[in-house]
């Protein structure tokens, strides 16, 4: 039941003064999307590793359908982010001398033996980002079909909870546009909960909800000032 | 997994490569010398074998040995031929037969000696027949020379044959059977023949004219009781020597010798059995005569021949570690270049038993393949080694292995898996999002 309940949340780093981010609560219904918006230097890369963590938390509480972060060790985050979390980074993150299918598969084939559906599963993720041969080398493919890559290989475990760190930042709008369809198409059809930290404005408004940090506080939070 | 190391180590194949052979050259040079002292070793031992005693006149134990059993060209003073009729008459004697050094052709040094030693050499001969005529030889298995050919022996050994001796041509009446030994190389006469070439068998003719002189001047290494009687200078032993007419080469072989025997440089002895040997030794140990075991002389030299070994591979070892430290180094160094694939692995949710593993299992791979590497070139020097030393000494070195190895090579395998484990574990200090960053 990935609902996310924030509470007191606080991320610092060593020698800052001031918190990086600072959360007082913040709460997303199970299978609901948000959009994270802000200038650079706001927290919202604090926030996704929090989110995912990838990062420790230094106090508060960041519970995913009652599993709280904040009280895992590093080690006990990975296993969770394996079990739950589909993430998509700015940057791809693909393995270069890997086909498109095995970039896809790789988080599976590091951990277990893949399944005949899993492969399958595979495959029709890669029709659906429109990768005409699974088999070609990826660092030969172009940005967009990369982070269609990272899209599909983000989306194989059918995971309950979705996050993009600014996914469509380094793609032309074109692009950009494909992969967005392509994020939010797929969350929805495993009714995932979706987080999506970005400054490209027509994303954000295609998610339920925004948020703008500022300085890692929420500035503006339409449903939170309506609830006030 | 295993996919994902390959397409890795395909990215940095020139690294790993520089990794590979690095560890291979250091593993290499362990390999060749370990194999190549055994060889060395187990060869000379198998050499020695055939020599149970050897008595001489009083000198240098280890050169007696040396000349005897390596044919090794070397003067070596002469003891009064009485001493060899007597152990041949002993009754504690099986057999015991006279080397006479002095001569060679086209390389091969000829060694006068009697019937007895070409039946211990050879049991039994490969090709024809024994000597039995003092124009006769029987040939080593590596002398390049068929049965019927004939051999005009040059005065000295091997590569300092000085003059043609015109008084005497061999024919070859038979070949001996491979030994793998110095041997093989040898050229066996009828020890009468020496010494009738070299005028030792002729009234008036002093020791100096004798085999054993290679200097052409004479004598420096001849006991100053032997060259006393000397009267004649060198010019004039030089006439003598030149003077005397053709051998009859139809003569036939005579193996009895009395008191009368000219001198020899060495007499191989069998005895009948150790405590024989043993009883033997300690007669002919004397003021004037020398006895040794060969194996035992040579053991005393492979002490030596072992320490260099353990120096070499003390340098070997030194050498390998420094190569194992400039590894890790690498290693932490291109991980810590990697920092951001890594945390990339770990944000898409591979798990940390896997990172961990693909790490070590690249190292522990570079170290299997450097070791791999290492083994074959070890053989190949110490073949290229030993082929050069075999075509030298004519002693046949064989590369084997032993129980230790075994033990070596798990050592390495055990110390490479710990190490590669090292630029693993660095990778958990880490948080993900640290290494996202990097």
């Amino acid at each position: 039941m990935p609902a996310l309940e924030i509470e007191g949340l606080e991320v610092r780093f060593p020698g800052l003064d001031a918190a990086a981010l600072s959360i007082a609560r913040l709460h997303l219904p199970k299978g609901a999307s948000l959009a994270v918006t802000g200038g650079s230097g706001s927290g919202k890369s604090t926030l996704v590793n929090v989110l995912a963590g990838l990062a420790p938390i230094t106090r508060g509480r960041l519970s995913w359908g009652g599993t709280d972060l904040a009280r895992l060790s590093a080690l006990q985050r990975d296993r969770f982010r394996a079990r739950s979390i589909g993430l998509v980074l700015q940057e791809f993150h693909l393995f270069p001398g890997l086909s498109a299918f095995d970039n896809v598969v790789l988080p599976i084939r590091l951990s277990r033996r893949l399944s005949g559906e899993e492969a399958e599963r595979a495959r029709s993720l890669l029709d659906i980002a429109r990768i005409a041969r699974p088999r070609q080398a990826v660092e030969t493919m172009s940005r967009g079909e990369m982070q269609r890559v990272a899209v599909a290989r983000a989306l194989l475990g059918r995971p309950q909870i979705v996050l993009a760190d600014e996914p469509t930042a380094s793609l032309d709008r074109s692009a950009g546009r494909d992969v967005a369809q392509m994020l939010l198409g797929l969350a929805e059809e495993c009714g995932a909960t979706l987080i999506v930290v970005t400054h490209d404005a027509a994303l954000a408004e295609r998610l339920g909800r925004q948020i703008r940090l500022d300085a890692g506080r929420v500035l503006a939070d339409p449903v939170q000032d309506r609830a006030a | 997994m295993i996919g994902f190391i390959l397409a890795d180590l395909r990215r940095f194949a020139a690294g790993a490569l520089a990794v590979i052979a690095l560890i291979g050259l250091s593993v290499a040079l362990s390999v060749a010398v370990t194999l190549q002292e055994r060889a060395v070793r187990q060869g000379s031992a198998r050499a020695a074998d055939r020599f149970d005693l050897l008595v001489g006149a009083a000198g240098s134990e280890t050169q007696l040995a040396l000349s005897v059993v390596f044919l090794q060209p070397a003067p070596l003073p002469l003891m009064p031929g009485a001493v060899f009729a007597k152990l041949a008459a002993d009754p504690r004697v099986a057999w015991a037969a006279p080397v006479g050094f002095g001569d060679s052709s086209l390389g091969h040094p000829i060694v006068g000696t009697t019937t007895a030693l070409v039946e211990a050499l050879s049991p039994r001969l490969a090709e024809g027949a024994l000597f039995a005529r003092l124009g006769e030889a029987v040939v080593g298995a590596d002398v390049p020379l068929s049965v019927g050919a004939e051999i005009k022996p040059l005065h000295g050994a091997p590569g300092s044959a000085s003059e043609t001796h015109t008084a005497i041509a061999y024919t070859v009446t038979g070949r001996m059977s491979p030994s793998g030994t110095a041997w093989d190389r040898a050229i066996l006469v009828p020890i009468r023949a020496v010494w009738a070439l070299h005028g030792l068998e002729r009234p008036g003719i002093t020791l100096e004219e004798g085999y054993g002189r290679r200097d052409g001047g004479g004598g420096a290494g001849f006991p100053a009781r032997l060259r006393e009687p000397l009267a004649a200078t060198v010019a004039e032993q030089r006439r003598q020597l030149h003077r005397h007419g053709p051998i009859d080469r139809d003569a036939a072989l005579d193996e009895r010798f009395d008191a009368q025997t000219p001198p020899v440089p060495a007499v191989v002895v069998k005895p009948r059995n150790v405590a024989d040997a043993y009883r033997l030794r300690r007669e002919y140990r004397s003021e004037t005569t020398l006895a040794v075991f060969p194996a035992e002389v040579l053991t005393r030299l492979y002490r030596t021949l072992g320490d260099g070994r353990r120096i070499l591979l003390g340098f070997a070892m030194a050498t390998q570690g420094l190569v194992l430290a400039a590894i890790l180094l690498v290693a932490i160094i291109h991980i810590g270049s990697r920092r951001r694939q890594i945390a990339a692995l770990r944000a898409i949710g591979a798990p940390l038993r896997a990172v961990i593993a693909i790490i070590w299992g690249e190292m522990f791979l570079l170290f299997l393949a450097g070791l791999g590497l290492g083994i074959g070139l070890g053989i190949a020097i110490a073949r290229l080694v030993s082929g050069h030393l075999a075509a030298a000494t004519g002693i046949a070195m064989e590369l084997g292995w032993a129980g230790e190895d075994a033990r070596l090579l798990l050592g390495f395998l055990g110390l490479a898996a710990l190490l590669s484990l090292i630029p693993a574990l660095a990778v958990l200090r880490d948080s993900p999002a640290a290494g996202l960053r990097a």
